[in-house]
């Protein structure tokens, strides 16, 4: 087992070195929502009878038209 | 912090941002043709001598020469086809040959564990590549109005995305009718590959 205290830092080096800290995907941040976007629901909501999520917001928007 | 119903991003490092950024990528890519923007941005990716890095270069390079029609075309022919695409993306088909099996009903199961649910309305069933990829994506910035651990996020890698994925991004990257898809399936299995080896030092 590890220390507590190689853990961290091991693992930040790693992902460091394995170059996914490069500026090129941190430029990317402006990627916007993708199509298939999970959301979390909570759970407390979870046996409600009816949850406006955001496509079904989206649905009522698009039946106005 | 679970429980808490703010739906902000945790504050995680550059690191961990780093990855969560290039599930996103995948998540986009793989989710949906790709529209005017992101073909914009994905030439603008650059990448440095890393194989990672190359990846993202050939990405990018492959994106400067395709037209949006040529993208869209290649997408459909790879995941849509007339009844089904040259590639089935999905869990379950990759775990046991079928579509709709026990890896996509324990993947629900997971979800419904963790609070999580599908939004969009595609038809698709969940254990898609990239439903997984933007799942992940939201575990490591707390999308879900909750922080996941890296424990948490390492049992959901190896258990409904990990386990499969690399096998797909090796087909991908092989498949016939891949260009622009050429460089992403070598990007998701360097990327892959390099997730399952930082689990392995975390745990």
């Amino acid at each position: 087992m590890k220390s507590k205290t190689d853990k961290p830092s091991s693992r930040r080096e790693f992902l460091k070195t394995a170059s996914l800290s490069a500026g090129v995907v941190a430029a990317g941040a402006v990627i916007e929502t993708g199509s298939v976007k999970a959301e979390g629901l909570p759970k407390e909501n979870k046996n409600a009878g009816y949850t406006e999520s955001d496509h079904v917001k989206k649905y009522y928007e698009l039946a106005r038209i | 912090m679970r429980g808490l119903d703010v739906a902000e991003p945790a504050v995680v490092s550059e690191e961990e941002l780093s990855r969560a950024r290039l599930y996103r990528l995948l998540s986009r890519i793989l989710g949906a043709p790709a529209d005017a923007a992101l073909l914009e941005f994905l030439k603008k990716l650059e990448g440095d001598e890393t194989t990672l890095g190359q990846a993202l270069g050939a990405l990018s390079e492959v994106a400067g020469r395709v037209t949006l029609e040529e993208a869209g075309r290649e997408f459909h022919d790879l995941f849509i086809g007339v009844t089904q695409g040259e590639l089935l993306p999905f869990a379950s088909h990759y775990l046991t040959g079928f579509l709709n099996e026990k890896p996509l009903a324990e993947l629900r199961e997971e979800m419904n564990n963790l609070g999580i649910s599908r939004s969009n309305d595609s038809s698709d069933p969940e254990d898609h590549i990239a439903s997984l990829c933007e799942i992940m994506h939201g575990m490591i910035i707390g999308e879900y109005g909750a922080s996941y651990s890296l424990q948490e996020q390492r049992n959901f890698f190896f258990n409904h995305v990990g386990n499969w994925a690399v096998k797909f991004f090796d087909d991908l990257e092989a498949a016939r009718a891949a260009t622009l898809f050429m460089p992403v399936g070598l990007l998701g299995r360097m990327f892959f590959k390099i997730e399952e080896e930082a689990f392995s030092i975390a745990a």
